[in-house]
């Protein structure tokens, strides 16, 4: 869409807000409307010269730009016929109500009320509401969402049982800041007290979550979880596999750093943070694993297809 | 220029949302001020530029008489009602929901209508609080080279095609789903005439067009929820007797139920029944547990498994099953 069509459909926002919120402050009203506030001068600009047909001076939109220009104050009136805002575009409606299916995933129980109410009203508004898109998280249970939540609010300290991406069980003890989604999957960010660090855990592995007892550190601003975290961490190394088409399926899974698709394997480059999570893929993947470079990366992997093969000898 | 682009087609919308009647396009020519001086080629072009972009953003436009007995005298008009959003409330529970929605979407496109929805909304005296949920941070990707055209077309209901698994298929989109960071659309695939579900980031390249905006329908009995359970996980309908090792595979006892007369178990082991769909893949989870979990019966998974270990075990190892 062109920055024309863009801008029209925010004008005809802009009036009735303005005409709702008298004397709006520029810099907040740009915030609202997601624009800088030398955009917002320049449509308040272009209203200046809009009204009724005819074009006398009595029938534009009139606009204080002493007000404007000195305090930075928005007063616009002689717009009565624009009261009322636009319907929602197709795409408008559609982008709006992903996004409450998203807060849906991610609240607890006690504010599942709210959003589904609030997407309800919003379907009933919606061009085309036959076929609204659909979203899922994994996000784990409702109760734990709903137990963090609580704690977070009452800035408390918990701990839970807790399986990580090596496969390994642990009873972390945090204090828990944010819940958060990174490509499809819910995430508690927590400050950990045994390792005084930031971590995050990944929601659908959170067991049963329990209050625990101890003084929450004073804490800082969590580190920005932003869409290339993972690619971000410093210890991670690069590892090739090699893999047969029944396991081309882990580049639509995993993060990768390239993939190079061959007549009848792929090779994908990962990036390993941890060498558990990397055992258990390996391990997942079986035989799908054609070769893996460095060869060494698949130590750890072999070790415990032999330790398990050991023990169902002895069975 | 933009900017008297823009200032023309508010004073056309202006003009023919404050008109009960349809404005012939003399008329329009005469009031709004941005077609004066334009030769009348350059006003016919530019009046229906201006119109086709308003029915684009959304903007009502109807065309019609004035006159039942001099039907092609066209004129155009806005009817307040279909242009106006209908007023809607909102409880504080739920404005706080809408607090939420302007941040959630990662696709620069797709937030920037979302906070124009928000915008409408806030002309409308809605005031989304981002302030009462600050412990959620939710979001949605679409990182997939084929979204922005594939939800352009599902939300305009364009016809499309595109290449998937070496194949051109020809779509009407139907509707999208997020699933655990992935796209899916679903659609009447015109060559296999039935519908089919597509995983975006599996189509080849970027979607093209094949039809206008609104030149399909979507069926009335279309039940969308019904074709996204086919992405779920199947229900578990098959049962494994498991040895879980002491304080390990939790997520497994969490669903599976104790069998604690079952023998023999291996020292330091507990036997559970779990549940399970796909053998391939509950094999494939097991064996990414390595010796923390052992498969008991039936002997057709308890293979299974093991020939996938001897897979990763490697060829070197002797295994010294025949010593």
């Amino acid at each position: 869409m062109n920055t024309s069509a863009d801008q029209v459909i925010r004008l005809l926002s802009l009036v009735p807000y303005l005409q709702r919120n008298p004397d709006a402050d520029l810099t907040e009203t740009a915030a609202r409307f997601g624009v800088s506030s030398e955009q917002l001068v320049e449509d308040l600009n272009v209203l200046w010269y809009c009204g009724l047909p005819g074009g006398l001076p009595g029938d534009l939109i009139e606009i204080d730009m002493d007000a404007l220009e000195g305090s930075g104050r928005i007063r616009l009136s002689n717009a009565d016929y624009l009261a009322r805002p636009m319907r929602f575009t197709p795409d408008e409606a559609l982008s709006l109500l992903v996004a409450l299916r998203a807060v849906r995933e991610l609240t607890g129980p006690s504010d599942t009320d709210g959003v589904d109410s609030a997407l309800a009203k919003l379907e009933s508004a919606t061009p085309a509401a036959d076929a609204t898109p659909a979203v899922t998280v994994a996000s784990g249970d409702e109760h734990v969402r709903a137990a963090l939540a609580a704690a977070i609010d009452a800035r408390g300290l918990v701990e839970f049982d807790y399986t990580d991406s090596g496969l390994e069980s642990s009873v972390p003890k945090v204090a828990p800041v944010k819940l958060i989604v990174r490509d499809g999957y819910g995430y508690l960010q927590a400050w950990s007290l045994e390792r005084r660090d930031w971590r995050t855990y990944r929601l659908d592995r959170i067991g049963t979550v329990r209050p625990a007892k101890g003084r929450r550190p004073r804490l800082g601003e969590p580190p920005d979880f932003g869409a290339g975290w993972l690619e971000l961490r410093p210890d991670a190394a690069t590892v090739t596999l090699r893999l047969a088409p029944e396991a081309g399926w882990i580049t639509e899974y995993y993060p990768t750093l390239a993939v190079r698709p061959g007549e009848s394997a792929v090779e994908v480059d990962l990036l390993v943070a941890d060498p558990a999570w990397l055992r258990s893929l390996l391990l997942r993947l079986g035989p799908g694993v054609l070769a893996v470079s460095p060869p060494e990366a698949a130590a750890d992997a072999r070790q415990a297809a032999e330790d398990a093969l050991r023990a169902y000898r002895a069975g | 220029m933009t900017q008297q682009k823009s200032e023309r087609i508010m004073n056309l919308a202006i003009c023919l949302l404050m008109s009960r009647r349809f404005v012939e396009k003399a008329h329009i020519r005469e009031v709004v001020e941005g077609y004066h001086g334009l030769s009348d080629a350059a006003f016919e072009r530019t009046f229906e530029r201006d119109k086709d972009e308003l029915r684009h953003l959304g903007v009502p436009v109807e065309t019609g008489s004035n006159d039942p007995l001099f039907p092609d005298d066209v004129g155009y008009r806005i009817l307040r009602a279909a242009f106006e959003l209908p007023a809607i409330e909102f409880t504080p529970a739920e404005t706080a929901a809408l607090g939420l929605a302007a941040s959630v979407w990662e696709s620069a496109t797709q937030a920037g209508r979302t906070v124009s929805a928000l915008a409408k909304l806030r002309a409308a005296g809605v005031d989304p609080d981002p302030t009462r949920l600050s412990a959620f941070a939710p979001s949605v990707g679409a990182r997939e080279p084929a979204f922005p055209g594939i939800w352009a077309a599902y939300a305009e209901r364009a016809p499309i095609s595109f290449g998937y698994r070496g194949e051109v298929r020809r779509v009407e989109p139907w509707a999208m789903t997020s699933r655990r960071g992935a796209w899916y659309l679903l659609g009447h695939d015109r060559g296999r005439d039935a519908p089919r579900v597509f995983k975006v980031a599996r189509v080849d390249g970027v979607a093209t067009r094949i039809g206008k905006p609104g030149s399909y329908r979507l069926p009335e009995d279309l039940d969308v929820a019904k074709a996204w359970r086919s992405l779920e996980p199947a229900a578990s309908d098959e049962t494994a007797l498991l040895a879980l090792r002491d304080g390990r595979a939790n997520d497994l006892r969490r669903g599976g139920s104790p069998e604690p007369d079952v023998q023999p178990v291996p020292p330091g082991y507990q036997a559970y029944r779990v549940g399970y769909a796909r053998p391939g893949d509950f094999a494939a989870e097991l064996c990414a547990r390595g010796a923390d979990v052992l498969v008991l019966a039936p002997d057709t998974l308890r293979q299974a498994v093991i020939t996938r270990l001897e897979a990763v075990a490697g060829p070197t190892d002797e295994r010294g099953a025949e010593a």
